[in-house]
């Protein structure tokens, strides 16, 4: 697995990471890799996108076959549950005083929806205002982070 | 998480590395019983990063001895007996044959004893044994096998199926005692309590899963030193399984099916698995190229990973998913990875004994107490949450006193 640290300078720009017909289908879940970074990219239930870390911080097991389910994805290995920002929300095998889950988090990008395309801001500092061509979609950006 | 250095100490098995050379201090499946197919045979062999062959030395017996082989020829490369060739002057390893198993010495000086396993001294009709490739590390392989939690979650079925249909399977049985599937009680109660204690042979691991009404489901497997394991699999049989290097990236694991009671029926046993495997490799047809049959319909009606019925799939893909060689600098254990923590101490230390010569502080080394070791205890059992202990040991003994080969401990 790699999630390394991305040596490349960062881009400046927002970068097409997928295109939006990845997420069709009853199952919204991608793999993308994007500047040598293994991720998964999903839809949850409230229709937002989230970019992550593919594998799962606890063992490794792949996230992109995650359980879609309760507004995020769940590692089918034990279950420890990460929403769209990447964070931990839940590790149902721990006891049930541990607060371990909130120390963990997947490294998360911002992502946005436009003219049929899936775009992820891999850069420094916050996403800038997208050049936005497509007048059904006049929003600033609003990605996990956001 | 543990440093790079660390891992690649604690993973890597081929020759002159620190956890290869533990491994050679021990019996190692070579191959299956069914493989060797004549009297003169010529078998290839891939194990510890080994390039060998199974075949008759000098002496008529079975050895393991290196053949040629060219650097580029895939981990698993099982080439026809007309194609191999033995290596001049290379070490000759010992073989010995254990209901199904040939298995191998590749250390130096006098191999160890073997301890008295259930699965080594029950009649040949009581044990079944087969094999499967994993493509990865080997220590991951073992790791999913010494993690009492993950079947809560990674083996669930959404719903039970009916446990009469359920010969030759894992965690299909009726919890001892009670009318609940094991299934169930693994779904309903997802955090166990691990409690881990060192043994002669390696570790004894045991989950307890405190219930509604004062009962308690205990369940006890084992780790046994440096690569197998010895879990319950119903209340007729146990498993005891290997996961033995073919190199640094690619096991195997091997598995010893015993049956207490009733002869093991392997018509039926080896059929369900050929069914699953390709030969000569023994390669799941389930595998990374085709998703492992992932299904996301299943996946949300039926099984937990969308990935059938069949549970040794699941652990293959969980450990195949993580790399060839887990990552470990980015592992995060928590409290239900007790008994992979302790492992690691475990073999950290017989890494030390080795590089410093104190061969006597590896498990299992001395010749006169190894074959005193019986058992493992290996069972479920749901008991009075005040009485657990008590009762998983006495539901051990009534299958072994009920047994018709001798399974006293």
């Amino acid at each position: 697995m790699s999630q390394t640290m991305r040596t490349e300078a960062s881009p400046t720009t927002w970068v097409k990471i997928a295109s939006a017909e990845a997420l069709q289908g009853t199952r919204p879940v991608a793999a993308v890799t994007a500047f040598g970074q293994d991720l998964v990219l999903f839809r949850d239930e409230e229709g937002q996108l989230g970019l992550i870390g593919r594998y799962c911080p606890h063992r490794g097991a792949d996230l992109c076959f995650g359980r879609h389910e309760d507004n995020g994805l769940r590692c089918p290995f034990h279950g420890w549950h990460f929403d769209r920002s990447g964070q931990c929300t839940e590790q149902p095998a721990e006891p049930e005083d541990s607060t371990m889950y909130k120390a963990i988090r997947l490294p998360s990008y911002t992502v946005i929806e436009q003219n049929g395309d899936i775009l992820a801001w891999f850069g420094e500092g916050s996403a800038p205002a997208i050049e936005n061509n497509d007048e059904s979609n006049q929003s600033l950006p609003k990605g996990p982070n956001a | 998480m543990i440093t790079q250095k660390l891992n690649d100490q604690i993973t890597r098995i081929g020759p002159n590395t620190p956890a290869g050379a533990v491994h050679r201090h021990y019996w190692q499946p070579a191959a299956l019983s069914d493989e060797v197919t004549n009297d003169e045979p010529l078998v290839p062999v891939n194990l510890l990063g080994e390039r060998l062959v199974l075949m008759r030395g000098a002496s008529g017996d079975l050895v393991l001895t290196a053949r040629v082989a060219s650097p580029d020829e895939a981990p698993t490369h099982h080439p026809a007996p007309e194609d191999i060739r033995v290596v001049d002057g290379a070490p000759i390893y010992p073989v010995v044959e254990k209901n199904g198993i040939m298995f191998a010495y590749l250390g130096g000086g006098e191999p160890p004893a073997f301890p008295n396993f259930d699965c080594f001294r029950a009649p040949e009709s009581h044990v079944f044994a087969f094999k499967g490739l994993w493509e990865c590390n080997w220590l991951q392989a073992l790791e999913i096998g010494i993690d009492p939690g993950h079947a809560s979650f990674l083996h669930r079925f959404l719903q039970d199926e009916d446990p009469s249909d359920s010969y030759g399977k894992q965690f299909r049985d009726m919890a001892a005692d009670t009318n609940m599937p094991i299934t169930q009680v693994l779904r309903e109660y997802p955090r166990p309590d691990i409690n881990v204690d060192e043994t002669p042979f390696g570790l004894k691991i045991t989950s307890l899963r405190h219930m509604t009404n004062g009962l308690t489901h205990v369940r006890v497997t084992n780790q046994i030193f440096p690569s197998a394991i010895c879990i319950p699999m119903s209340r007729e049989m146990i498993i005891t399984q290997w996961h033995v290097p073919i190199d640094d990236e690619n096991c195997y694991w091997f598995t010893m099916f015993t049956s207490f009671q009733n002869p093991v029926d392997k018509e039926i046993m080896r059929a369900q698995r050929l069914k699953e495997h390709s030969l000569p490799d023994y390669a799941p047809l389930k595998n990374r190229s085709n998703n492992y049959n992932y299904d996301p319909e299943e996946q949300k009606t039926k099984t937990y990973t969308g990935m059938g019925l069949d549970i040794n799939v699941h652990d293959q893909w969980a450990v195949e998913s993580m790399g060839a060689i887990q990552d470990r600098t980015r592992e995060h254990l928590g409290r239900g990875d007790a008994a992979i923590v302790r492992y690691r101490l475990m073999l950290r230390k017989a890494i030390k004994a080795v590089e410093t010569g104190k061969l006597e502080r590896l498990p299992m080394q001395d010749r006169q107490e190894t074959p005193q070791i019986i058992g493992p205890l290996s069972n479920d059992a749901i008991a009075d949450s005040e009485d657990w202990l008590a009762a998983s040991q006495r539901s051990d003994m009534q299958r072994r006193t009920a047994c018709p080969w001798d399974a006293t401990v």
